[in-house]
């Protein structure tokens, strides 16, 4: 569960710390969402100059050998920060992306990717000829505590098949496995996942990505199926049976203040051959302290004053600490866009009749409102690229010729002039109309107003749905209304619509019961309180957004392209390719369409201390975690 | 009230009571009545007339929708004017006699004209003042005198000068207080919280009295049961960690600032209930309040003729402790995230000003030096008012 | 009847209290929705299964299908007999969540409960001892300032002076340095100070405005009269008429303080305590933690308002307390 199509934007500050973390960002189908969220954005540098030379460099490049004539030493404590408690760290239960972070200093999950895409594999290595049947290799050597033994393919497969499928159990890893998916044991190390449809992205949809368990202390609860037990295992909450698989140990848990981990001697990856040279002395720290800090001030206090070792920095502070000698800031793009979706339901558009929103025109009109730029520069501080459709400009899927793609919100495309022409004729067959002052009048003749919900708690995003209206009254001549909430009450009582016993259309869950006619309990107009994923690494999976039967599509969007028809083709693309080749055609068909004010792509700024080696400014810091080192400045 | 006191007042002649009553509404009463009845009427008019949406001075052309919270307001300041300041001029000698006794404490009239200027400024102040701007090309200017780094301004309106860390902006006069994160007037977002704060005052101090006074008086004259559960209720509630129960009711049904101040209100009267029911069975026990009763006045007229103006000392005294309580509660939960983000309060801005605290303090600091020096008028004045109101603890303690 | 008598109803009662309040607060969270089950009901949402159906599993596991009665009594029975339920946001028992808070809590309130029972006293009698003087002026200034100025603005300010610009305290707290050692001391100094400087001036004005009724009083004027030493009549015949009123402020400042403002200051300092325990688990809505931290300041509480009547009754021997 959990993880990540939506991504409440309210401010939280833990962004950089985890491997997991990115890997969650990839894109689980199905998977229901609200990671740990984070301040969101912020990277770039400063300005202009990220769009055109880092633009590449955020899908990062095939890692190649460094090499070495020596490892580093191993020394000292790595110790980051971060402003909230982890709520679990029973790996089999834990849904959020911090606690997944110090799991993974525990333990190696089944691979990982490197920069460029390319799979890592950890534990396991996962293979296939036709794409439907993923063989699974359990990697050599790796041993559980006492009294466990080793790791054997059992274990997985009684994982996945006794634990993860049948619904008695709530594991966070469950939606992963559908009752449709058939896991079976070939051979003491090795097991085999037999999909239902052809997936050549299946690394790529993170599914398979999951911690093993040891059946033997697993297998009292399945007998008994006792999901509660399981959850309080205190072996399981302690980390206590990692054996060799991580290279660090959980050693204490003080769970409002700090984690501490110690050095694993018996790391298996340091005895793997054909990689780097530099995981043959992995890990490099004796320790890890990972501590609670709630206050934002006082954590980057402590990191100014080299009390900790990384942190996460807001925008407004990421030169001064690129400044300062013993700082720097890494700027790591992220997967989750910032955009404002339109309610097309019939509580949508509270302005007047009727509900302009469904326009295409209009919809077009509205994003040659917002400048681009100065919404990034002005709100994000330059920490942020613009975005013109679902994918960012990194992504491998990005297309080569993007001329297909309108640049709406920059450039001629931007301005009273293009976006009153178009919404003009948008409107030709209303009543609505502009007046001399470019005012957007509804047929009784009153400026057309509406409401823009943003987070209660996120500064950041309130100050983007102000950036928002204003550009909209400005532009387009609407008056808009910022209403800050708190997003489990937006959630709850403007989102999701309430059950009907009616016979609907279709029904894809509480976001989406069916057809404009079925709306939440509140009206609202726009909404920035989410940011949505964009999967640059497996887009077929944003399929969930567009297509009128989603499960995420909470606004109520029919597309008036063959939107279920392409995601279709894209999932059951059988080469590269050939994929690309469809997703283009969706992003261009996105792009032009405009189902929801898109407005950037949110650019990570953790900071470090300036002598930790290992962070890089691109989407997959992080993989190599275990050959970070302290090393010169 | 009046049923079951007849045990005690047997012989009162009951109709002479009630004329008496009748002929006791007085100019207070008369000028309250007077202000309130519009009142209620513009509030029927707002929901019975109105949509949700539209405003209600929408017919005389001023586009501002009043909420719930303006209504207890200008009822609070009603009750003020009728029957805080009109009494001071009614009876001219008792208060000439109160100001001589108050302006010999010194803090105190400072005190007393710095809210007076908090309370005027909060009042006027928005309607002559528009909503503060979010401009985020001039967030973070500093103060006149002070400076800034200038990689936090986007784009300094003052003086840009290189000093030994890279460039400094300076404030400017467009700004003469600075800006905050979003590039609004600090000058304005202070003088907006005034209004909020001065709502804050007058909404809860009218509650606690309205409340506690009931309660207080009720459990006096009743006795015997009701009493006893009245009292035992008030232990209870004094028992309750009150910013543990701000802190459940907020987050389990979310706040609003409307919240807030009804929540302080009602969760701080039992200082003020036990206070009242003493005094009444003190004071029922003094000589004039005896003849009073000999001579037939009503419950009510006790209640309200030499009950209440005795105890008035008192519960301004613990007025005066309260409501820098409530100022600072509301800071304090706004602090911690709890706040209503769209109420413009000084802890709102304190908050918001945070995290910046170390290269832009004065967000932080100028709303804090405000809440401070508030709280601190109220102690002085409180301080006062209980020497001026209280001259026998002068004459003993002098 | 007599003594015994009135601490057997004072502690009856007491006990009450906590019953109602413990009670209130369950119902509070009870009415209010589980954020639980409706986390599992948008993951299901999102999963396509059905919401409904994850309600039901949700709320089964959460022991929430059960008829509100039921869940009242268990929840009643479980607090009194200290099974205080295992805490889903931390994953450990209420217990232990409390105990670990409590540890951290104990270490900053006993110094500056102590501190405040001595200082503010003295100071009050100091300053009733030279009224309106600027010794009176000066004390009465510092009393206010402490009393006015907001708990955690003032310890963001002096963790901001004295942790980053002059770097003589560590910005973040420590846990693993000895309780009676010299860097506990140090990183706790700021904290206990702020603390202190707030219940100082409550209790340190009405110390002053009591004892100036004492000083004045006959029964100094006799001992004076007599040739006591000042020290002698300032202990004896002001100081222990003072502390019968000040003892019922001390502990309603004390409390007040200990649920309010040591909450904000764990937070600014960020200290491992009970209030931040209480804080996390509100916003978590975790209300098995909610229940037991506030269970646990309403005990502190109660336990305060007995200490306070019994303290009264010793103190002054005039109180006769078998009729009340």
């Amino acid at each position: 569960m959990a993880r990540d199509e939506l991504q409440p934007q309210d401010g939280s500050p833990d962004r950089f710390l985890s491997r997991r973390q990115w890997l969650a960002a990839l894109g689980v189908t199905g998977t229901a969402a609200l990671a740990g969220c984070s301040n969101g954005n912020g990277t770039g540098n400063d300005g202009t100059e990220t769009q055109t030379t880092e633009r590449g460099n955020y899908g990062g490049d095939t890692p190649t050998d460094t090499p070495r004539d020596e490892l580093p030493p191993v020394s000292g404590t790595y110790r980051p920060a971060r402003g909230s408690e982890v709520t679990t760290l029973n790996p089999l239960y834990n849904t959020e992306n911090t606690a997944g972070g110090i799991i993974d200093y525990t333990m190696d999950s089944t691979f990982t990717f490197a920069p460029g895409t390319e799979v890592f594999p950890l534990a396991l290595d996962l293979q296939s000829d036709d794409n439907e049947v993923w063989v699974a290799t359990v990697r050599d050597g790796l041993e559980f505590s006492d009294p466990y033994g080793s790791l054997t393919a059992e274990d997985y497969v009684y994982l996945i098949s006794e634990v993860h499928q049948p619904k008695t159990f709530s594991t966070s890893d469950s939606s992963n496995f559908g009752s449709d998916v058939n896991v079976t044991q070939n051979s003491e190390m090795e097991f085999q996942i037999e999909l239902p449809e052809v997936s050549p992205l299946y690394p790529e949809t993170y599914d398979p990505l999951i911690n093993p368990a040891p059946k033997d202390l697993i297998q009292p609860y399945v007998e008994d199926e006792d999901d509660e037990g399981m959850r309080q295992d205190e072996v399981l909450n302690n980390l206590e049976y990692t054996g060799n698989l991580g290279p660090y140990t959980l050693d204490t848990w003080e769970r409002s203040n700090r984690i501490i981990l110690t050095r694993n001697e018996d790391y298996y990856l340091k005895d793997v051959e054909g990689i780097d040279r530099i995981f043959q002395g992995a890990p490099y720290f004796e320790q890890i302290e990972s501590k609670v800090i709630p206050e934002q001030s006082s954590r980057l206090a402590a990191f100014e004053k080299g009390e900790i070792d990384a942190v996460g920095v807001p925008p407004e502070q990421v030169q001064k600490f690129q400044n300062l000698e013993e700082t720097k800031v890494v700027q790591q793009p992220t997967p989750y866009n910032s955009v404002c979706t339109y309610n097309f339901r019939n509580n949508g558009w509270s302005a007047g009749p009727g509900n302009l929103f469904r326009k295409q025109k209009v919809r077009q009109g509205l994003a040659c409102a917002v400048n681009k730029a100065d919404l990034i520069e002005g709100v994000y501080r330059g920490y942020g690229t613009p975005e013109y459709t679902w994918q960012p400009e990194w992504s491998q899927f990005y297309p080569e010729d993007d001329s297909g793609i309108p640049k709406y919100g920059s450039g001629d495309l931007y301005g009273p002039e293009p976006t009153q022409s178009r919404i003009k004729e948008g409107i030709s067959d209303t009543d609505y109309g502009y007046d001399g002052d470019g005012r957007l009048l509804n047929p009784s003749g009153q400026q057309c107003e509406l409401t823009i919900y943003c987070s209660a708690n996120g500064q950041t995003n309130q100050t983007f749905a102000q950036f928002i209206a204003r550009e909209f009254e400005e532009n387009a001549g609407i008056v808009v209304n910022v209403e800050p909430i708190q997003t489990a009450q937006f959630d709850t009582n403007y989102l999701k619509q309430p059950e009907t016993d009616d016979e609907t259309e279709w029904s894809a869950g509480a976001y989406n019961r069916g057809g404009w006619e079925q709306t939440s309990d509140n009206t609202w107009d726009l909404s920035v309180n989410y940011g949505l994923n964009t999967y640059p690494l497996n887009p077929a999976t944003a399929e969930t957004f567009f297509i009128k039967d989603g499960s995420i599509n909470y606004y109520g969007y029919q597309p008036d392209w063959d939107a279920a028809g392409l995601f279709s083709d894209a999932s059951n693309a059988e080469t590269l390719d050939e994929l690309k080749s469809v997703t283009k055609e969706i992003f261009e068909n996105v792009a032009t369409a405009q189902p929801m004010g898109m407005f950037l792509f949110g650019v990570d700024t953790p900071g470090y201390a300036a002598d930790i080696q290992g962070p890089v400014p691109n989407f997959f810091s992080g993989w190599d975690f275990s050959a970070w080192y302290r090393g010169e400045n | 009230m009046a049923t079951d006191k007849s045990s005690r007042f047997d012989n009162v002649d009951w109709e002479a009571v009630t004329a008496d009553s009748g002929r006791a509404l007085s100019t207070n009463l008369l000028g309250t009545l007077l202000c309130v009845v519009p009142l209620i009427a513009l509030l029927v008019y707002d929901f019975v007339a109105l949509g949700q949406y539209e405003d209600t001075f929408a017919f005389v052309g001023i586009g501002y929708d009043v909420t719930q919270l303006d209504w207890l307001f200008a009822l609070s300041l009603i009750l003020f004017v009728f029957y805080a300041l009109l009494p001071l001029y009614q009876n001219p000698r008792i208060t000439r006699y109160y100001w001589r006794e108050f302006k010999r404490n010194r803090p105190a009239v400072v005190s007393l004209a710095f809210l007076t200027f908090v309370f005027v400024v909060g009042l006027l102040g928005p309607i002559f003042i528009s909503q503060p701007e979010i401009d985020l090309v001039t967030q973070y200017q500093p103060p006149i005198g002070m400076s800034v780094q200038n990689t936090y301004p986007v784009q300094c309106l003052g003086e840009v000068t290189s000093g030994a860390s890279g460039q400094l902006c300076h404030g400017s006069l467009a700004h003469p207080l600075g800006t905050d994160s979003r590039g609004r007037d600090i000058l304005v977002m202070l003088i907006y919280g005034m209004q909020v704060t001065v709502k804050i005052a007058f909404i809860t101090s009218l509650i606690v009295i309205t409340i506690g006074t009931a309660v207080g008086t009720v459990a006096a004259y009743s006795g015997g049961m009701i009493d006893e559960v009245l009292m035992r209720y008030v232990d209870v509630q004094q028992s309750f960690p009150t910013f543990i129960a701000y802190l459940l009711i907020l987050y389990a049904y979310g706040g609003g600032l409307f919240l807030f101040i009804v929540l302080f209100g009602t969760f701080a009267w039992e200082g003020t209930a036990r206070y009242v029911r003493s005094n009444a069975l003190t004071k029922s026990e003094d000589e004039f309040m005896k003849s009073a009763e000999l001579t037939g006045a009503s419950t009510y007229h006790i209640i309200t003729r030499h009950l209440i103006p005795n105890t008035a000392s008192s519960i301004i005294t613990i007025l005066t402790l309260l409501v820098p309580g409530f100022i600072l509660a509301e800071a304090q939960l706004a602090f911690l995230g709890l706040g209503d983000p769209t109420a413009p309060s000084w802890g709102q801005l304190l908050s918001t000003g945070r995290d910046a605290l170390p290269y832009a303090p004065w967000i932080t600091l100028m709303p804090g030096f405000l809440i401070f020096l508030t709280i601190l008028a109220f102690n002085f004045l409180g301080d006062a008012v209980l020497d001026a109101l209280n001259p026998e603890a002068q004459a003993e303690s002098e | 009847m007599g003594l015994e008598w009135y601490i057997a109803r004072r502690v009856a009662w007491a006990f009450v209290v906590t019953f109602i309040i413990i009670s209130v607060t369950w119902g509070l969270l009870a009415a209010s929705p589980n954020p639980q089950v409706s986390n599992a009901v948008r993951s299901a949402a999102m999963n396509g299964d059905d919401p409904a159906e994850a309600r039901e599993i949700q709320k089964k596991r959460l022991g929430l299908d059960e008829p509100l009665t039921k869940r009242y009594v268990d929840y009643m029975v479980s607090v009194y007999t200290l099974n205080w339920g295992w805490s889903q946001t931390r994953s450990q028992p209420v217990t232990e969540a409390v105990m670990n808070g409590l540890y951290y809590t104990v270490q900053y309130s006993i110094p500056w409960t102590i501190l405040v029972i001595l200082i503010s006293p003295l100071i009050g009698i100091y300053s009733a001892a030279n009224q309106y003087s600027w010794k009176d002026h000066a004390a009465t200034g510092f009393a206010f300032f402490g009393y006015a100025i907001p708990n955690f603005f003032f310890g963001i300010i002096l963790l901001l002076i004295f942790g980053l610009q002059l770097g003589w305290i560590p910005i973040t707290y420590n846990t693993d340095v000895g309780v009676f050692s010299l860097a506990n001391a140090r990183q706790l100094a700021i904290p206990i100070f702020v603390l202190v400087t707030g219940s100082i001036g409550g209790t340190m004005r009405v110390a002053r405005n009591e004892s100036a009724e004492f000083i004045n009083a006959d029964f100094v004027k006799t001992a004076l009269a007599k040739g006591v030493s000042p020290f002698r009549i300032y202990a004896r015949h002001i100081m222990r008429p003072t502390m019968v009123p000040l003892s019922t402020t001390v502990v309603g400042q004390l409390l007040a303080l200990f649920t309010g403002a040591s909450l904000l200051v764990e937070v600014v300092f960020s200290i491992p305590g009970l209030g931040r325990l209480l804080f996390r688990s509100i916003l978590a809505q975790d209300t098995s933690i909610v229940l037991g931290t506030s269970l646990f300041f309403v005990f502190i509480a109660t336990i305060g308002n007995l200490i306070q009547d019994l303290v009264y009754t010793v103190l002054d021997p005039r109180i006769s307390f078998s009729d009340r």
